[in-house]
């Protein structure tokens, strides 16, 4: 070390004579280098040669080396260990753990102020190949790095909860209100009911289990229109069919079950509750499904432990849906359309999940072709009733006698929720669908 | 001469300090015409801000990059297998183990045909993106997870790769898609960079992408100036990422760099640090061509023109107070010139950057009235300290000349350091300097000032010695660091550099383009010879050019310009 030094000092000598001749012996001595002023020609050319020529004064007389050229014999002897690089890796410990790439660790290195005069130190021509022995010489012992924490969910909150209850709570008012009340009053009641209902289902799915706000928000609106011809048929489509087949309607609904066109409260209040343990379920589908994805070594591997989830999840919503049906049947006495209100709750949760994990197109394609069908069955109902068209009404006339109004919308939402099901087993089960929307960035 | 800027951050330039480069270079360059392309972060793009554009600015496109959703297309059966493909080769190369040293042969020829494979992905995916618009929707990012995935677990996948799991693979390929939003720009077309005569992209990574695609769509020459290394600062800001993600990752900008390298006509590196990663990356040495910054020399004339204005006894520092400038170090070896001078005083101008800064200046103004005491001229007079702590903008320092003419020896004490843009304003001042050997410091002062070793408190003060005892030499240093200043960074310099090297480039790769009429067909001889030669050329008799000429030229390589070569010949005889 003391002969590089030696060297050095001579060349910065050699450098400093053709200027100023600084010959202070003391100043070199105590690590300084001046290389002098060049003539004051200082050209393009002739300033690069100058920095090139200080890259080597400098390679001698670093930081370390500097100590020991004053002769403090105590100062050097401290610094001095065996492996330097050791001592170096040892300084920067985390960086070199860290590291992926070699050139990260110079890009470290040379972030702490090292350069390529104090790697001529460790005897390497510059900091990227000092980077790379480092970057060699980190114990790699087949440490495996800590689980990925994927971000979760933000934690529900209550104001979220009362939003997913109020749909149904509000719907249960307004059938108390139309049981209570009698002649224009109720009409009145009912509209406000209906008024209040669509804005409550609003309010809850703008803010629904998100993947992404953007999502949910979207999704409702485009699906809204669909949504609402599928309820309004749950409660006046059957008592309308039945009542079409038979010849009638004569005149509108009362908004009993027993009238000539009987309207079924029942599963739609059923419905309108059901739309807290959906949001439930669609948030725990969610949050569960994250948990899997950290966990989850491959896509594949992801994929099969996310389908229970998916079934579980569809599973317990029916649950929920059938305990409520049945507790909204008894307290307001009617039949509780287990078929049609499941299939449906089915149909719709499903179409929810696909849309806030951002597959828009598949819910709104089935929901409208389930409409559409509802629709086509009652028109070809009443399109029977022209003269010479008898054979438009004779398939749905047939499934009604047959198995009675409840085969229409249960085979249409069945075959929906059995499409979407299908869809929902291969789209929700690739990781894609549940990266986090708002991305790392 | 159409020039294609094109800039990463808000509209119409980047912001900060290579904003006020690129405002200088279009302002300074104004025979050449200028079409910007900003590529816009996460802001909204703002105003003008204040100034209006100058005329030579022809248009200013911005792309924004960050806004997330489904502006792309959705591919067809045949587009979305050829993504695939290319993805997939993409992501093969990203794990692929080829971080060697370009130096070594082996290693080169390997690296060469990675650089090759991910070149030809690129392409690819940017001539799909060109053909079909930008990937779009959870079929295409699907597809880029799997591609992802089957990389990872390749054999021969480095060691953080293969430990990936579906968050990191999601988030890389988050990230990835992310980086490659430049390919669906509209930016390719023969309306666009296509009609350029030269990309010069104002920094790496990023926005030197559109830069590569116009060179590869359409021939056109790439300029590459980055002052400090983007792929640099990606491996310093990356460090919260899992390690696959940073894998991958830095895996990409890694070879993006390389392949930028590798195409542009010539990169400028600002600093020799800049140029040491570059070529480290694979840039070649014939490209590098070091464009020192350039700064305005205006303010410092007049404290340069007078040296006497300098207090023969005091030390000056001038700079953001951070732990980095270890003002402590600084410190202590004042209390060494005391010592020897005890008539010297230091005065610290800056202030403090951020909570952490201004906890620092407490801890320095604490050892400094520990280290010195407050002393006075006499028993009546009311005394103060040594070591004065001061901040630009009071009665007595208006602006940083004043700083730097207080002083007879500007000291920089810094541990770490970029390009000491104060150091140049130093010398611009005519002042001595005793700096630390960091960063860029050796290259910008040359052999113009003392140059000690950081944390050598020992040997800062020596330095400061030997200079307060000689005012003489400290005259001549300070004499001939503002020489070399306003030779290498000035303004005007920067400028000039720029021009000649956008000559050069042209000169060597003229963009050849057939111009096309109104019903689509080409116009023969709408572009004369005379349009691919810089500047006016009809004004020059060429005799005189030939007379003027070099002997050299004439002895040289006779074969390889045998044009050139006759004429001269004919000239002289």
């Amino acid at each position: 070390m003391s002969g590089l030094d030696a060297g050095a000092g001579e060349r910065a000598g050699g450098a400093g004579a053709e200027g100023e001749g600084i010959g202070d012996p003391g100043v070199r001595h105590s690590g300084v280098r001046d290389s002098g002023v060049r003539d004051s020609g200082v050209g393009e050319s002739g300033v690069g040669g100058g920095g090139g020529a200080h890259e080597h004064v400098g390679a001698g007389a670093g930081a370390v080396a500097g100590a020991g050229v004053v002769g403090d014999g105590a100062a050097a002897g401290r610094r001095v260990v065996g492996d330097p690089v050791k001592a170096l890796m040892h300084t920067h410990r985390e960086l070199c753990e860290r590291a992926v790439d070699p050139l990260e660790i110079a890009a470290g290195l040379e972030a702490h102020g090292v350069t390529d005069r104090t790697a001529a130190h460790f005897r390497h021509r510059d900091v990227f190949s000092l980077a790379e022995e480092m970057y060699a010489r980190v114990p790699r012992a087949g440490d495996t790095p800590p689980c990925a924490a994927v971000p979760e969910l933000p934690r529900a909150r209550a104001g979220w909860i009362v939003l997913t209850l109020l749909p149904g709570l509000l719907c249960a008012a307004a059938v108390a209100g139309l049981r209570l009340t009698q002649g224009p009053p109720r009409l009145l009641t009912a509209a406000a009911g209906v008024l209040a209902v669509a804005l409550a289902l609003r309010a809850a799915f703008r803010t629904g289990p998100p993947n992404g706000a953007g999502h949910a928000g979207a999704g409702a609106s485009s699906l809204g229109p669909r949504t609402w011809w599928l309820a309004g048929y749950a409660l006046l489509g059957d008592g309308l069919l039945s009542t079409a087949v038979a010849g009638g309607p004569d005149g509108p609904p009362t908004g009993t079950a027993d009238g000539p066109w009987p309207v079924a409260v029942a599963p739609v209040m059923a419905l309108a509750l059901a739309c807290a343990p959906a949001a439930w379920c669609a948030r725990l589908f969610a949050v569960r499904a994250r948990r899997r994805l950290a966990a989850s070594r491959g896509l594949e591997e992801f994929a099969v432990s996310v389908r229970p989830l998916l079934l579980g999840t569809l599973a317990l919503f029916l649950g929920a849906l059938t305990v409520l049906l049945a507790v909204c049947g008894a307290v307001l006495d009617q039949s509780a359309a287990y078929p049609q209100a499941l299939t449906l709750g089915a149909l719709l949760l499903l179409a929810r999940l696909l849309v806030t994990h951002g597959f828009p197109h598949a819910p709104a394609a089935l929901l409208t072709a389930a409409a559409s069908a509802q629709a086509t069955a009652l028109a070809s109902v009443f399109a029977g009733r022209l003269p010479g068209c008898d054979i438009l009404a004779a398939p749905v006339d047939g499934l009604v006698t047959a198995w009675g109004p409840a085969a229409l919308p249960t085979l249409i939402c069945g075959a929906g929720a059995a499409t979407l099901l299908i869809h929902a087993m291969h789209t929700l089960t690739k990781a894609s669908s549940h990266a986090s929307a708002e991305g790392p960035w | 001469m159409r020039i294609g800027l094109i800039t990463e951050g808000v509209c119409p330039y980047v912001n900060g300090d290579t904003r006020l480069w690129c405002d200088r270079l279009v302002r300074g360059l104004g025979q050449h015409q200028f079409d910007i392309y900003a590529l816009a972060g996460g802001e909204r793009p703002e105003g003008r801000g204040g100034s209006p554009l100058p005329p030579q600015v022809g248009r200013v496109r911005t792309a924004p990059l960050r806004t997330a959703g489904d502006g792309g297309a959705r591919y067809g059966r045949r587009a979305r297998r050829r993504f695939a493909e290319c993805y997939g080769e993409l992501a093969a190369v990203l794990c692929a183990a080829g971080t060697g040293d370009p130096s070594s042969a082996a290693d080169a020829e390997v690296s060469a045909v990675e650089a090759d494979r991910f070149a030809s992905a690129l392409y690819g995916l940017a001539e799909l993106a060109r053909d079909n618009g930008g990937p779009a929707g959870a079929l295409c990012f699907e597809t880029a997870v799997r591609a992802l995935e089957r990389a990872c677990r390749a054999p021969g996948a480095p060691r953080p790769a293969r430990e990936a799991r579906v968050p990191d693979l999601l988030a890389a390929a988050t990230h990835l898609e992310h980086a490659l939003r430049p390919l669906s720009l509209d930016w390719y077309g023969d309306d666009a960079l296509g009609s350029v005569d030269l990309c010069h992209a104002t920094s790496g990574g990023a926005a030197a992408l559109p830069g590569l695609l116009a060179r590869h769509f359409s021939g056109v020459p790439l300029l590459v100036t980055e002052y400090g290394v983007q792929l640099r600062a990606h491996y310093l800001a990356a460090t919260e990422a899992s390690p696959a993600v940073r894998a991958l990752l830095t895996a990409f900008r890694r070879r993006l760099a390389t392949e930028i390298y590798r195409r542009a006509a010539v990169v400028t590196p600002g600093n020799a640090q800049a140029r040491h990663w570059q070529q480290r990356c694979g840039a070649h040495r014939d490209k590098i061509r070091t464009v020192h910054p350039g700064m305005r020399a205006a303010h410092f004339t007049e404290v340069g023109e007078s040296p006497e204005r300098a207090d023969p006894g005091t030390l000056v520092w001038v700079g953001r107070v951070e732990p980095a400038k270890d003002l402590m170090s600084l410190l202590h070896a004042f209390a060494e010139v005391r010592r020897r001078e005890p008539r010297t005083r230091l005065r610290v101008v800056g202030t403090p950057s951020g909570p952490e800064g201004a906890a620092y200046l407490g801890h320095c103004r604490a050892l400094a009235a520990q280290l010195f005491p407050d002393e006075a001229a006499n028993r009546h007079a009311v005394g103060d300290n040594p070591v004065s702590f001061e901040e630009i903008g009071g009665p007595e320092l208006r602006s940083s000349a004043d700083a730097y003419a207080a002083g007879a020896v500007v000291v920089l004490s810094s541990v770490v350091e970029g390009f000491p843009a104060g150091l140049v304003e130093a010398m611009f001042c005519g002042r001595a300097t005793v700096s630390t050997d960091v960063g860029a410091v050796v290259e910008v002062i040359g052999g113009t000032g003392l140059v000690v070793p950081p944390r050598n408190p020992r040997a800062l003060a020596e330095a400061c010695v030997t200079l307060l005892r000689d005012p003489e030499r400290r005259q001549r240093l300070g004499a001939a660091a503002r020489a070399r200043a306003l030779e290498l960074f000035t303004v005007e310099q920067n400028t000039r550099a720029f021009h000649s090297i956008y000559l050069e480039i042209i000169s060597h790769t003229p963009a050849r383009r057939v111009l096309l009429d109104d019903t689509g067909e080409p116009l023969p001889f709408a572009l004369p010879a005379e349009a691919h030669l810089p500047g006016s050329w009809a004004g020059a008799p060429p005799r005189v050019v030939a007379r003027g000429g070099p002997r050299w030229a004439l002895d040289d390589a006779p074969g390889e310009h045998p044009a050139p070569m006759s004429a001269a010949e004919g000239a002289v005889r």
